[in-house]
């Protein structure tokens, strides 16, 4: 388990601090993106597809601290595009640092190394950089459509853990990924010194039979079963280590979509960070107006049928872990032994 | 009802309700004009829409990187896909083929 004890902890009492209130949907993790632009033009992302004069917009300083206000939530993750091309980046961190909040700044890395020698970040317990790493060296220069940036990313690692910062791995997997690399590909993210790692399979949607959904979420069950089962003791991961087990057929959960907001320049999306079907003005807005009973897998909504990504399900695996005696208890014996 | 196809270009008949050009406009990826009922234009991305709301509205980025903009529905008389589909072509799938084709001739993968 990679998660320090004191962010663990302010997990624990902010979802027991919601549930004690009442409060059924909450937030667990800001989902901010404050650009859309990118130096990387990775094939089908959706995010750096708009028109020119949306990719050159971006947020304020000042909206971005409103949506973390507004939220609450205790963690803010900075997707983008890429966070490092916003020209406010430096003050956003120091201003979300100062509340105390926990940042993962996701970055593809082609920056960091130049951005920490101009001395742009300070090393703090409340600031994690996790770098983009979709698997070894050929599968991420391949999924991010252009060749060296693999080692432009494992170099700017080497440099970040150097000066002392908390650095973790986010990899997406799709079908047809090797277990077996990828297994190599945990030892080489280890050996680089990063704190943790965090895996999520795709996200995938085509209208499709029953049967074939099943048969999807049977391949992502072997996938990660095959790449997790017997992991190796050096291997950390950043993330519920119930949510892994949920990747590996062995927990089912349902998605919840609130727990992983998004804020952008068009508002807050709804439902979730993956599905764009419109925004609402205000966080309260999302919360009361959205109509969250049409998604997730039980919905039957035709979209949510083959997710299991992070965004939806991990805030389910950790609200389990903190409101019952049995998601604890595995909690730890996972933690504890390292076996999923 | 219009099947999944490009858009761009695509100017809506009489026939096809609004509600439904506005969905099609929300999903596209490129600027659209908006044609209001008093005569007047307005080039931009559509970024919201909102069929529910009290007064159904729609919410735009101008060409010209104004925005947001609201417009009401009521206001709206049809909207034109005018705009280049900055989505086509640029999905994984395409992008494997491009691959594909290239490792085929002997070529190294497409770089983007």
């Amino acid at each position: 388990m990679a998660v320090p004890i004191s962010q663990m902890w302010t997990v624990a009492s902010y979802v027991l601090g919601q549930r004690l209130r009442g409060r059924k949907r909450y937030p667990l993790v800001l989902m901010l993106e404050p650009l859309f632009r990118c130096n990387l033009a990775c094939a089908g992302c959706g995010k750096i597809q708009y028109p020119a004069q949306i990719l050159k917009k971006h947020l304020t300083v000042e909206q971005c601290l409103g949506a973390v206000e507004e939220c609450g939530a205790p963690m803010v993750s900075i997707p983008g595009g890429e966070p490092l091309m916003y020209p406010d980046i430096s003050r956003l961190v120091k201003e979300l640092v100062a509340r105390r909040k926990y940042v993962y700044l996701c970055t593809n890395a082609i920056l960091l190394k130049e951005k920490l020698e101009a001395g742009w970040f300070t090393p703090s317990k409340y600031l994690s950089f996790s770098v983009h790493m979709d698997g070894p060296r050929d599968e991420h220069d391949e999924a991010v459509c252009r060749d060296g940036v693999y080692d432009v990313a494992a170099e700017a690692i080497r440099e970040a853990v150097r000066r002392g910062f908390r650095v973790t791995t986010n990899s997406t997997l799709f079908d047809g990924a090797n277990p077996l690399r990828m297994r190599g590909f945990f030892d080489d993210m280890m050996s680089l010194g990063v704190e943790g790692m965090m895996v999520s399979p795709g996200y995938s949607y085509s209208k499709a039979p029953d049967q074939e959904h099943f048969l999807r979420r049977q391949r992502s069950y072997d996938l990660f079963r095959s790449m997790l089962e017997r992991p190796k003791k050096a291997w950390k991961f950043n993330q519920s280590p119930l949510f892994l087990r949920f990747l590996m057929g062995k927990q089912e959960f349902e998605c919840t979509p609130w727990g992983n907001p998004t804020f952008n320049l068009f508002g807050w999306q709804r439902p979730c960070y993956l599905l764009q079907e419109g925004y609402a003005a205000t966080f309260k807005e999302l919360i009361e107006t959205t109509r969250w009973e049409e998604y997730g897998r039980k919905s039957g909504n035709e979209k949510c049928q083959d997710c299991m990504v992070h965004c939806g399900h991990e805030p389910t695996a950790v609200d389990y872990t903190f409101t019952s005696l049995r998601g604890f208890r595995d909690t730890v014996v996972a933690s504890v032994t390292g076996r999923l | 009802m219009i099947q999944e196809q490009n858009l761009e270009g695509w100017v809506p008949g009489s026939d096809v309700p609004l509600a439904e050009v506005i969905d099609r406009a929300f999903d596209y990826r490129g600027n659209v004009t908006v044609e209001r009922s008093d005569g007047t234009e307005l080039v931009g991305y559509l970024s919201n829409r909102d069929a529910h709301a009290r007064e159904p509205f729609v919410q735009m980025f101008a060409a010209t990187g104004d925005g947001a903009i609201t417009i009401r529905y009521a206001d709206i008389r049809t909207i034109r896909f005018s705009g280049k589909d900055t989505a086509a072509g640029n999905s994984y799938a395409a992008w494997l083929e491009r691959k594909a084709a290239a490792a085929a001739e002997g070529k190294p993968a497409p770089q983007r």
